[in-house]
């Protein structure tokens, strides 16, 4: 085990931002960490990297338990923040080699190791380049590499594929996979779910400072197989009845969404038929779809399709 | 201590190519006092020397009591952006390396103060004295303003208030020494110049000094010496807890 | 007027932005007069500085905009460019004109020396117009707010001092007396003088003229260059 967080409890005055959290961090794992906006990602990290301290609970990192945040620790952590890090006005090369020293990172060695992060973010052509005149991919893709200078066993990357074009976020997913099968523990956190289906081989969702769910992709799929989602496309959807559909027993969500009617009901309900009957009392029917549920389906169902800043659907 | 010190010459790289600091702090002076060379000419002063130099000086000096905005500058860019996290997960002391950060401030803007005076000096006939001295002074006076930016930086919650204070303690230091117009003679004003004003403090340390009364050159150094201890214990206390 | 409305809201919105531009003008009110030179109050003599700093100020609400992406919404919004400039630039004037007003009359008020009050505030009218010009044509340049100004503060210095404002332009050499004439703090200064001294009124209508030239002049600049 890479790290771990025991029952971690952490609040901003008397706002609750972690609630209990148990988490177990295991070598070799890619584990994907999504939430919600104020869910507690970012605390998480935060807490699991010593950057805040926690009311309640331990860190474990690296085996070390009673000073986790110890330099000797810190070393084997690569921290890839959300924001661009790096120092605009320095080369890439100068970029890459102030984290290197900053990591103990000396001589040859030194020299190597950068070269060897510059090229694995395909960077190696531009390293006398200023980072302030590269394109946001370009900057991305050098804070990753300063992050991985120092060759960390824990790498966390917190939503390093915000705003960049579609070839630097498939580099970066690329190499997360890479850096995996190398031997790196990576701690994922990002909004896209197609990012954690495409690496994660454990995904954990937060919500409310909660963990509400862990487990692989397909466990967390099949734990909400047990439900159907029907799209109905109607001719007129202003005089479908979704109060006549919601009281059908087993339906657990009805949604308008345009001309399309989206019904979450349990599996094998066998209410295709009836809901199809009270739809077609008051609209037309263009189209019926039934879907399989994929990792966005999880998360919705589990952390609710409401807006979390007040706004509403 | 080792990975701190292996960032030294990169801060100082950053530094030497911000070239709107550079423009602040060497460039805008270097124009002001070669119009006033030529605006002033062979005027005299009271004593009989070219009241050039008198300006040259203290020009020289009143650039110095900007210099802690380099400091306020770097320090915000990495300890109060972004950049904060990644150096606080990093294996290295954040008030060392915050230290590392105020002493390359300090030094950079010593050195843009010697090129001034190396500038006056060789290429407008200024004379100043004992350079040893000049210098020592001049790092005093940046040590100084760099220490009162600190405390701005770890005292106000806004960074950019403590900017906007940094630049009021320069001119504020520029308009009690009578420089944009004449100040009234009230004790206060007299006793904040004689001992407090950094500047005035410096301009008289080095023209006592040039005119080889050493006993009162040392007093205003003295008071410049204990204006930067006190300013240390200051930055000292607030720092710990900020960072 | 909606541009108009929330500029003037954006302006004054802080205590700090409401502090710097009110309380100057009643500081400058009470600084001294200097023995030979300046003529005026230095507050007054200084005050056209104070104008020009106001003015880049004030119009870093426009490079905000670009900044944030708002310029590029608003140039797909039913508001011309020209629209949104004239806005943007009647406001900081107005802003400019009762800081002018406090000074003027606070002064006459107060007692002070100005010799022909009603003409020193048409000429610091006139050069707050040149000075948003000039703060316009300025930003125009430049992408980042805390950038242009800060070049800009390095400039004001070189200005203050050749376009005499901090020392009479006579006793610059040739070279840097003909330099000044470019600037519009050369015929502020003229201005001041004419307000001192007096003389002809066509004497003072070509100060002002020239002026509101150079507004016209820093207008076309300024606003050739689309924010988005």
């Amino acid at each position: 085990m890479i790290a771990s967080l025991n029952g971690i409890v952490k609040r901003y005055d008397s706002k609750l931002v972690l609630d209990y959290i148990d988490l177990e961090i295991n070598e070799g794992q890619i584990i994907g960490l999504l939430g919600p906006n104020g869910a507690g990602k970012s605390t998480l990290i935060r807490c699991l990297t010593g950057m805040e301290t926690v009311n309640q609970g331990n860190v474990t990192l690296f085996g070390d338990g009673k000073k986790p945040f110890q330099n000797k620790n810190k070393e084997k952590i690569g921290l890839v923040t959300q924001e661009i890090s790096i120092f605009p006005e320095l080369t890439a090369k100068e970029n890459a080699n102030f984290f290197a020293g900053v990591y103990g990172l000396k001589g040859e060695e030194r020299k190597r190791r950068v070269a060897e992060a510059l090229a694995f973010v395909g960077l190696a052509e531009q390293t006398k380049g200023k980072a302030q005149n590269f394109s946001g991919g370009m900057q991305r893709r050098l804070n990753i590499a300063c992050s991985l200078v120092h060759n960390p066993k824990l790498l966390i990357m917190d939503e390093p594929t915000v705003g960049i074009d579609t070839q630097s976020r498939n580099h970066i997913l690329q190499a997360v996979k890479q850096l995996q099968s190398k031997g790196t523990t990576i701690l994922y956190t990002t909004h896209y779910m197609e990012e954690v289906e495409a690496i994660a081989s454990e995904v954990v969702i937060l919500d409310k400072g909660q963990i509400i769910t862990k487990g692989t992709v397909q466990e967390l799929i099949q734990n909400i197989q047990h439900e159907e989602k029907i799209k109905v496309e109607v001719s007129h959807p202003e005089e479908v009845s979704l109060a006549n559909i919601q009281a059908l027993p087993d339906v657990k969500q009805v949604i308008k969404d345009g001309n399309q009617i989206l019904i979450v009901t349990s599996a094998n309900s066998g209410h295709l038929d009836r809901i199809l009957t009270i739809i077609k009392e008051d609209s037309g029917v263009v189209g019926i779809n039934v879907e399989k549920p994929n990792l966005e389906d999880v998360f919705l169902t589990l952390t609710g399709r409401t807006l979390r800043d007040g706004g509403s659907v | 201590m080792m990975r701190v010190l292996r960032t030294i010459p990169y801060t100082l790289i950053r530094m030497s190519r911000d070239y709107i600091t550079l423009l602040l702090l060497l460039v805008v002076p270097i124009i002001l006092i070669t119009i006033f060379y030529f605006v002033l000419g062979d005027m005299k002063n009271q004593y009989g020397d070219l009241a050039f130099y008198d300006t040259a000086q203290l020009m020289t000096l009143v650039f110095q009591l900007f210099g802690g905005s380099i400091v306020i500058a770097y320090i915000q860019d990495d300890l109060f952006s972004a950049r904060r996290q990644r150096i606080l997960v990093a294996p290295m002391s954040l008030p060392l390396y915050a230290l590392s950060i105020s002493l390359c401030g300090m030094f950079f803007s010593i050195f843009l103060g010697f090129l001034l005076v190396l500038f006056t000096g060789v290429g407008l006939n200024v004379e100043w004295g004992n350079v040893f001295w000049v210098m020592y002074i001049i790092a005093l006076l940046a040590v100084l303003s760099s220490l009162v930016s600190l405390i701005l930086i770890f005292s106000v919650k806004n960074i950019k208030l403590a900017e906007r204070l940094s630049d009021v303690y320069g001119i504020g230091c520029v308009v009690l020494a009578g420089l944009f117009f004449p100040i009234p003679d009230y004790p206060v004003i007299t006793f904040i110049n004689e001992y407090l004003n950094p500047l005035l403090l410096a301009a008289n340390a080095i023209s006592y000094a040039q005119s080889n009364l050493f006993s009162d050159a040392y007093i205003y150094m003295f008071r410049l010496g204990i204006g930067i201890v006190i300013t240390f214990i200051i930055v000292y206390v607030l720092g710990r807890r900020k960072i | 007027m909606t541009v108009f409305h929330y500029v003037l809201k954006r302006s004054i919105a802080n205590k700090t932005s409401l502090l710097i531009l009110f309380l100057f003008p009643v500081v400058a009110i009470f600084l001294p007069s200097g023995e030979y030179w300046p003529h005026l109050p230095y507050g007054y003599q200084y005050f056209g500085i104070f104008i020009l700093f106001i003015s880049l100020k004030l119009s870093g609400l426009i490079l905000e905009d670009r900044m944030r992406g708002i310029a590029k919404k608003l140039s797909i919004a039913p508001i011309s460019h020209f629209s949104y400039l004239a806005q943007n630039l009647l406001a900081y004037f107005l802003i400019l004109v009762l800081q002018c007003l406090i000074l003027v009359y606070g002064g006459v008020f107060f007692g002070k020396e100005l010799y022909q009050p009603f003409w020193l505030l048409i000429l610091f009218l006139t050069f707050s117009m040149a000075s948003i010009a000039f703060a316009l044509m300025w930003i125009s340049f430049f992408r980042n707010k805390e950038i242009s100004m800060l070049i800009f503060m390095s400039m004001i210095s070189v200005i203050a001092l050749i376009g005499g404002v901090l020392i009479p332009i006579e006793l610059l050499p040739e070279v840097l007396q003909k330099v000044a004439i470019t600037l519009p703090t050369f015929w502020l200064a003229w201005g001041i003088d004419w307000i001192i001294f007096g003389g002809e009124v066509k004497e003072f209508l070509l100060v002002n003229g020239m002026l509101i030239l150079y507004m016209f002049l820093f207008l076309i600049i300024g606003s050739v260059k689309k924010l988005h």
